[in-house]
């Protein structure tokens, strides 16, 4: 047991150490730096930046220097526990992206809970009353929200918002509060605006849970075990609730391994077209502007935060289901 | 890296639909019938604008301030009014368009991020050494009071207000002059390559200070086209606001009383660092490079109306009244009126347009879309806006930049060195049918040459050469070309037998003008006269990249400023290696003074060099005769294909609510006057 989980912790620096890597060749890869980048943009916009300037730039950036340097000094940097500068922001990137990580976690835990929230029940209710007319009118929703991109939902959400109710336009506040100082008010004009994001955040993750809790606990109702329970004269939503429903529970403990990163970085697209303040538009401007101290270092927390989830939920696993911890022994 | 590109095309595509859903449903509604006046026509008004008065004696003697202010005066927070403003003969006074205005009122508009303080810099430019009046033309005092140029060229001073005071309430004087000049710009630790704008023929100036409030500029060579750069949006005369927050050093003056405290110089080398350090910066350079900038340091001192009090790079960028602005309007009110600038962080620029629509901005033409105008103008009433119209001065929003260094297919490259093969293709464009369909008819169609009022332009019918549709002579040239063997479906075949002529053509996605569209529709224009483009959408990163190996056969991008043609050059003529389209080769060839580069074949090429050179040290009126003629060479030799432009999709679509007083009908759209700074914002009111 502990040497499983000492073997796994190896395995898990290391692969933060090839992760690290990786991210920082991916930033790479694209032709040009972060001074090409920032002439073209500021070409588009009408504004110029001159040949002495880009020099300038360039130098001070230290991108001018080798990659495998330019690796080096990051990583340097990494084990002081300073990430760099984020270049387009001119902050330390630490900074950068802890503004933005707070209300990250709230959107993206408000969409989990909602997922879960919504899609349990649905579920169970799915599996016990198979073939029923609520049943047949969950699929139906669950596939239409399966089948529609987060971003065209985001799209269509906002203009009907807008349109017929007056909505504020994408954000998490409205103006008036957008920077007054927290106090309650500011909390519940957040809470109003929460909604939106988390369901549209939400809803092709709920369709998906929705599909799969009922099929496990299908598989689980037709067991011998459930019957004899029944026999045995066990109330109904003892049956159901403590062992079949238990057993189908697995698949959702093992996603925690993918909702960690999605926790931090919330959906990228659907961020952007709701125009949340969150991480993930931040890491596709890093990319735009290969600003590459801050897109390696959210590419390298979201890998680092997989390989501690999937860890967590491999841990969770052994605790939750009895097989795989007698399994080991 | 690839999975993300194709994510992000997904994303501008959804973004970018269901968008046009609305559009088309809207334009459906609003089209006008035919033969009715353009969408666009009745929204571009007059050309307005306040004016900046230079008669001391038409001063004002008494002065007011804002409430805000006069209340903080009360409780001895702040200096009275009259001693915050510079002595009275040394103000900077300005008569608002319509009338005087009242104090108060937070100016709502959007940004989009960190990269995007151009957002602001260009409300502020009032802290420009000179700057131009708002028709563009003439240059004014703006930080500086007077100007003067010697009759050799040689030098250019400049007077400043005495009494003018910086944000924290220290004077401005020429030593925050040198400061900039012998601290941050000579020192190659932070300065590594001298300014163009800031030499003459490859030989330095240099800054002197006369006396307290005079300061001249000297140069070796005659240089008397200096003034203009002090004047225009260049690294040296666009301010310190806005080069801070470039992050570039620039703007020749800067608050040495506040930033010495950042500089070795001012206590050691280690002591510096460790400063940085300890705030998480890399060294003293990259902390100095961040407390410069207005944008981002709200303590830095500045000269500009507004300061930053949230930074660009929170969700907020929010800026106050500067108490102590050294501007008023014609009755002794101190600028601005609006007390506050509240800019709201859009994701992205779809959301900053559909909350113009709800009304949420208060004057906002940034970010604002041509493509949306129908949708605009069915919700101004609900919005409470009116939509204006800016028309810009440049030639082309679409320039077919021709890469005339290009030589990775020797054959490709022959043609497109050759003029007449240039000539077809231009006279191969249908721009009205360009025009219709994607600047709704607002724009005006012809060659690359700049509107024909604005200075360098020599004359209306340069607009028009090689600027229109001839299909018949376009075929003849190009049958004189040689490509006179067709395949069976008419396109032209290659000299040399590799099939068909097949050209390829670069576009950039998700910028102001839809750049891709426009080159589709000209590939099925040119199938006219029997030449193949393949229209290759690149990511604007990658497209700048392939112009900097020379890589690119013709790629599509505006040429604005090019109407300022000495200002900003790189539009029309390959010589700022920061960015050649034409051609970076000759343009390092050119920069470089022959030392790198390739130098071209074209003695036209040769000669426009020639003459770009000479006219920065020529008097006003030789020089303006010489851009004529550089104007001439550009559009006969077509180096760029002009198609669309004089429109107003280039930050020309203003969303101004019924509430703003002093906004004026039409405004300079240009980037040499900063727009909307030469409309004066900090005459801009709430009524």
């Amino acid at each position: 047991m502990v040497a499983y989980i000492v073997r796994r912790l190896l395995l898990a620096v290391l692969t933060v150490w090839a992760i690290s890597v990786l991210s920082f060749a991916i930033i790479h890869l694209p032709p040009g730096d972060y001074v090409t980048s920032y002439i073209a943009s500021m070409s588009a916009s009408g504004s110029a930046v001159s040949e002495g300037e880009a020099i300038a730039m360039r130098e001070q950036l230290g991108l001018d220097q080798p990659i495998t340097i330019q690796y080096a000094k990051w990583m340097g940097l990494m084990l002081q526990g300073n990430f760099g500068m984020a270049m387009e922001w001119g902050r330390p990137v630490s900074d950068v992206i802890g503004d933005r990580m707070s209300l990250t976690v709230v959107i993206s835990v408000a969409a989990i809970i909602f997922t879960w929230a919504v899609a349990l029940p649905i579920g169970i209710y799915s599996a016990v009353y198979r073939y029923s007319i609520l049943d047949y009118a969950f699929t139906f929703i669950g596939f239409i929200g399966l089948a529609i991109p987060g971003f065209m939902l985001a799209l269509i959400v906002m203009y009907i918002g807008f349109a017929y109710f007056g909505a504020n336009v994408g954000g998490l506040f409205s103006p008036d509060y957008a920077e007054a100082p927290w106090s309650w008010a500011r909390v519940w004009d957040l809470t109003l605006h929460l909604p939106i994001p988390a369901i549209v955040l939400g809803i092709s993750g709920t369709a998906q849970l929705i599909r799969i809790m009922r099929s496990n606990l299908l598989d689980e109702l037709r067991k011998p075990y459930v019957m004899t329970a029944r026999a045995r004269g066990l109330p109904e939503y003892r049956v159901i609730l403590k062992y079949p429903v238990r057993v189908a529970l697995n698949p959702f403990v093992s996603t925690i391994g993918y909702l960690l990163p999605y926790v931090v970085s919330g959906s990228i697209i659907v961020s952007l077209v709701l125009s949340l303040p969150t991480v993930g538009p931040l890491l596709l401007k890093a990319l735009i502007a290969q600003d590459m101290f801050l897109a390696g270092t959210i590419v390298l927390l979201l890998g680092v935060l997989t390989v501690v989830g999937t860890f967590i939920s491999d841990l969770l696993l052994m605790w939750v289901d009895p097989r795989i911890r007698l399994g080991q022994q | 890296m690839k999975l993300m590109r194709a994510v992000r095309v997904l994303a501008s595509l959804g973004l970018a639909g269901a968008f046009a859903m609305g559009s088309v449903g809207a334009a459906a509604q609003t089209a006008a019938p035919a033969g009715a006046p353009k969408i666009g026509s009745s929204l571009i008004g007059k050309l307005q604008g306040p004016e900046i008065i230079r008669d001391a004696k038409a001063f004002p003697k008494t002065f007011k301030e804002a409430p805000t202010l006069a209340a903080l005066v009360k409780d001895g927070k702040l200096p009275a009014v009259d001693k915050r403003l510079p002595e009275p003969s040394q103000l900077f006074v300005v008569k608002p368009l319509d009338q005087i205005g009242k104090y108060g009122g937070n100016w709502r508009r959007a940004f989009t991020g960190p990269a995007d303080h151009e957002n602001g810099n260009r409300i502020v430019s009032a802290d420009k050494i000179l700057t131009f009046d708002y028709t563009g033309t003439r240059i004014m005092p703006s930080l500086a009071r007077d100007w003067k140029v010697s009759d050799d060229g040689k030098t250019t001073t400049i007077y400043l207000r005495k009494g003018a005071k910086w944000s924290d309430g220290k004077p401005l004087t020429a030593d925050d002059f040198i400061f900039w000049y012998e601290d941050i710009y000579l020192n190659k630790n932070i300065v590594p390559t001298p300014f163009f704008e800031f030499q003459i023929d490859g030989k330095p100036g240099t800054m002197r200070k006369i006396d307290d409030y005079t300061v001249a500029f000297e140069f070796a060579e005659p240089y008397a086209f200096f003034v203009y750069q002090l004047a225009g949006s260049t690294a040296i005369g666009a301010g310190l606001a806005t080069r801070g927050a470039f992050q570039n050093w620039g703007g020749a003056y800067a608050p040495a009383h506040y930033l010495k405290q950042f500089l070795p110089k001012y206590s050691s080398e280690e002591a510096a660092n460790k400063k940085a350090k300890d705030l998480g910066f890399d060294n003293w350079v990259s902390l100095l490079r961040n407390r410069y900038s207005w944008a981002l340091n709200p303590e830095l001192p500045v000269m500009t109306p507004w300061k930053t009090v949230s930074p660009i790079n929170t969700p907020t960028w929010a800026m106050e009244r500067n108490p102590y602005f050294w501007g008023v309007d014609t009755a002794g009110n101190q600028l601005p009126y609006i007390d506050r600038i509240t800019m709201s962080l859009a994701e992205n620029a779809e959301v900053a347009n559909l909350r113009a629509i709800a009304g949420e901005y208060d004057i906002q033409e940034r970010h604002m879309h041509l493509s949306k105008l129908p949708v605009f103008l069915e919700n101004q009433k609900k919005g409470n806006y009116t939509v204006k119209l800016d028309p810009g001065l440049n030639g082309a929003d679409v320039a077919l930049h021709v890469g005339m260094a290009y030589d990775a297919d020797p054959e490709i490259g022959k043609l497109l060195r050759n003029k007449d093969f240039r000539h077809a293709l231009a006279l191969g464009i249908d721009r009205d049918q360009l025009n219709e369909a994607f600047w709704l008819g607002v724009g005006t169609a012809g060659s690359v040459a700049p509107a024909p009022d604005s200075v360098y332009s020599p004359g209306a019918e340069w607009n028009k050469k090689w600027g229109v549709l001839d299909l018949r002579q376009s075929n003849e040239l190009l049958d004189k070309v040689g490509l006179t063997k067709k395949d069976p479906e008419g396109y032209r075949l290659r000299p040399d037998g590799k099939g068909r002529v097949r050209l390829e053509m670069v576009t950039v996605g998700g910028q102001f003008v839809p750049y891709t569209q426009v080159g589709e529709m000209i590939k099925q224009q040119w199938k006219k006269i029997g030449i193949d483009v393949d229209i290759k959408e690149l990511e604007r990163n990658l497209a700048f990249t392939r112009d900097n190996n020379n890589e690119n056969q013709i790629i599509t991008w505006a040429n604005d400023g090019s109407e300022v043609l000495f200002l900003f050059p790189r539009h029309a003529l390959p010589v700022d290696a920061a960015e050649a389209h034409m051609g970076i080769a000759f343009a390092r060839w050119y920069a470089s003074k022959g030392q790198s580069g390739k130098k071209p074949d074209d003695p036209e090429m040769l000669r426009a060099f020639d003459l770009f050179r000479s006219a920065f040290g020529m008097k006003e009126e030789d020089r303006v005769k010489a851009g004529k003629e550089l104007w001439k060479i550009i559009v006969e030799q077509t180096w760029s294909i002009g198609t669309v432009g004089q429109s107003p999709a280039f930050m020309g679509v203003r969303i101004v609510k019924n509430n703003m007083g002093n906004v004026p009908d039409r405004q300079t759209n240009a980037q040499h006057v900063r727009t909307p700074y030469s409309s004066q914002p900090i005459t801009f009111y709430f009524k």
